[in-house]
């Protein structure tokens, strides 16, 4: 146990070191700088500006800096054009609004497509059945940019009360996070259907069935525990889909979060922001692809021998 | 005595007639094939009018008999709008695929095939990037490929002297192409390896070495052959993901850009007019979904028709 660990923190270790590595010599590679906008600046302020970051140093000495700075200090850098705000300060203020959405369209993912995707198995090739298949598709088909416009006016013509832009109250949270979580639901029920109707097969459910055990028995607790395992896999995959989801959740509602910062650095080419925010994911999915193994093996035995 | 032979039937027949006998894989198959020729064959017809005429005094105007689908705020046709920017997303879908499928097909090919320690490292590096943050990663990558993209595109103008209006369209979507295919070809490398390595120990594969035929002729005229049906399922389930990134990037001004356009920027655009303008968000939404519906459908009836456990029945 502790050895598969041990051994997955180090591949995620090695897996942040590449994540890093890519993205410093990606950024630098994007046409453009992060100045070339500001044509209004003489040749020679220009130069202390860069200096000033380190930008004119040879691009190996940069990079070395940098894992120096973030290895050492753990400094992020700072952002190029407003002065005097380091990138953790930014990551310190969206991470937790992103987290916020994050967490609740994962809980709504979870209420909605779990149950959706046992009632679906159970009731196989029943109507309930093609319902839940039907309505995961959509979710899966429809853009979720498609959805929360509609959804942002099917809520502003019928509840006055939430409101589809900004991030102040809770009322502002459910827009969001609704529109994220169908999304990531629909794909929850199409696994967990999946996984259940693979255990509902097997021998040992048709032991119990001969036993006597009650249907809702044999659901609680002979089949869901080897029926989740397959949705529980796409918790780590869910996490990062979740991130690239909230980049456009995020730019439709208006809520000030990290994917916001993403999508505005990379059109600015904030260095320094850019490899922070990629970095910040990079520790998120990994910690979540470390939990979601950690779950399956606690819900495999077969797993938990190989350990 | 003569008597009459049975006629057997190849694999491929077999997974046909299972297929043919899912009606909506078949549907999904139809469709596809009408949205296919409507949009690519569509604008030849003489009634199919301009996507870039520009004309203000018809702005915003409702679905007609002059405009099936209305007009935007520029007063452009929204029909030849939806048909050529269904070109867009269905060549993005299908070409960046295309280079996903060729990049891990090579890797699982030969990662599979040799095993030992080079595939313990192969298979380690894409573990690697699996739980790489794949959309930024795109959106990075498409933005570094850009400007040897328009280099390309120069060059392709000077030295073979088409005109710049034939050879922007599709070389401007170049970094799109190269970004996700060079990304997504890890689910696709796992699936051939694994394929691989049950088939190097089958008895033909023995046999076939045991004649003396090399490594690349056992791998490319014996083994591969068989992983065909995989390969092609999960195609048909990859095309609809990629369009859909595409749309995303779109959406988010990284990906397509006027004046090109695609499915994704007609949805980004209706998106921002909904209120006044529904259609312009319906038509575009509609034919971008449906297809996707199509191309999910088909692919879950080709898993079901080419999965060799379903064979049985």
């Amino acid at each position: 146990m502790l050895r598969i660990i041990l051994s997955r923190l180090l591949q995620g270790l090695l897996t942040l070191f590449v994540l890093i590595t890519l993205t410093f010599f990606l950024v630098r590679l994007m046409p453009g700088s992060p100045y070339t906008d500001e044509k209004a600046l003489p040749a020679h302020i220009l130069e202390q500006l860069k200096a000033y970051v380190g930008l004119d140093k040879p691009l190996p000495v940069q990079y070395a800096t940098y894992l120096k700075n973030l290895v050492l200090e753990r400094d992020l850098g700072v952002l190029l054009k407003k002065e005097g705000v380091t990138v953790a300060e930014i990551i310190g203020q969206s991470f937790p609004v992103s987290a916020l959405l994050g967490l609740l369209s994962i809980g709504i993912a979870l209420v909605v497509g779990i149950p959706a995707g046992i009632i679906a198995a159970v009731k196989k090739n029943g109507p309930l059945d093609y319902a839940c298949l039907a309505a995961a598709m959509t979710g899966i088909c429809l853009p979720s940019f498609v959805i929360g416009p509609l959804l942002a006016v099917f809520a502003g013509l019928g509840l006055k009360s939430l409101n589809v832009a900004g991030w102040n109250s809770p009322a502002d949270w459910i827009l969001p996070a609704f529109t994220l979580g169908m999304v990531n639901a629909a794909y929850l029920a199409r696994l967990t259907r999946g996984g259940m109707l693979d255990v509902l097969n097997q021998d040992y459910i048709r032991t119990a069935k001969a036993k006597g055990v009650p249907g809702w028995r044999i659901v609680t607790r002979h089949a869901l525990r080897g029926g989740l395992i397959p949705a529980v896999a796409y918790v780590g995959p869910a996490f990062a889909g979740m991130i690239s989801g909230s980049f456009v959740i995020e730019t439709i509602f208006q809520v000030p979060g990290m994917g916001q910062h993403f999508v505005n650095a990379t059109t600015d080419r904030e260095y320094f922001l850019i490899q922070g925010l990629v970095l910040f994911y990079g520790f998120l999915i990994v910690g979540a692809n470390l939990l979601s193994d950690l779950a399956q093996i606690a819900l495999n035995p077969r797993l938990r021998a190989a350990a | 005595m003569p008597t009459t032979v049975e006629k057997g039937s190849s694999p491929w027949q077999d997974a046909w007639h299972r297929l043919s006998r899912n009606k909506a894989a078949m549907l999904g198959l139809w469709f596809l094939v009408a949205v296919v020729l409507l949009c690519f064959a569509g604008p030849l017809l003489p009634f199919v009018k301009s996507p870039t005429v520009i004309n203000l005094d018809n702005p915003g105007a409702a679905p007609s008999a002059a405009h099936w689908f209305g007009t935007d705020q520029l007063g452009r046709d929204l029909f030849a709008r939806v048909l050529y920017g269904g070109q867009v997303s269905l060549l993005v879908g299908i070409v960046a695929t295309a280079v996903a499928v060729c990049i891990g097909l090579i890797y699982g090919a030969i990662s599979g095939y040799l095993g030992g320690k080079l595939d313990d490292i192969l298979m380690r590096v894409v573990d690697i990037l699996f739980a790489l943050p794949f959309l930024v990663l795109v959106i990075l990558f498409s933005l570094v490929v850009e400007a040897p993209a328009s280099r390309f595109t120069e060059w392709v103008i000077t030295t073979t002297g088409w005109s710049r209006d034939k050879v922007a369209p599709i070389t401007t979507l170049m970094p799109l192409f190269i970004a996700i295919g060079s990304i997504g070809w890890l689910t696709i490398a796992r699936i051939v390896r694994a394929q691989v390595m049950t088939f190097k120990q089958q008895e033909f594969v023995e046999a076939a070495r045991s004649l003396g035929l090399g490594h690349a002729r056992i791998l490319f005229r014996h083994i591969l052959p068989n992983v065909v049906g995989p390969i092609i399922v999960y195609t048909t389930l990859a095309v609809p993901g990629i369009m859909l990134l595409e749309s995303v990037l779109s959406f988010l001004g990284l990906g397509v850009r006027p004046p090109n356009s695609s499915w994704g920027i007609l949805i980004k655009e209706g998106a921002d007019r909904m209120e006044t303008n529904k259609w312009l968000l319906l038509f575009p939404a509609l034919f971008f979904s449906s297809t996707l519906f199509a191309l999910n459908f088909l692919g879950d009836g080709l898993r079901d028709a080419l999965d060799p456990r379903s064979s049985k029945d």
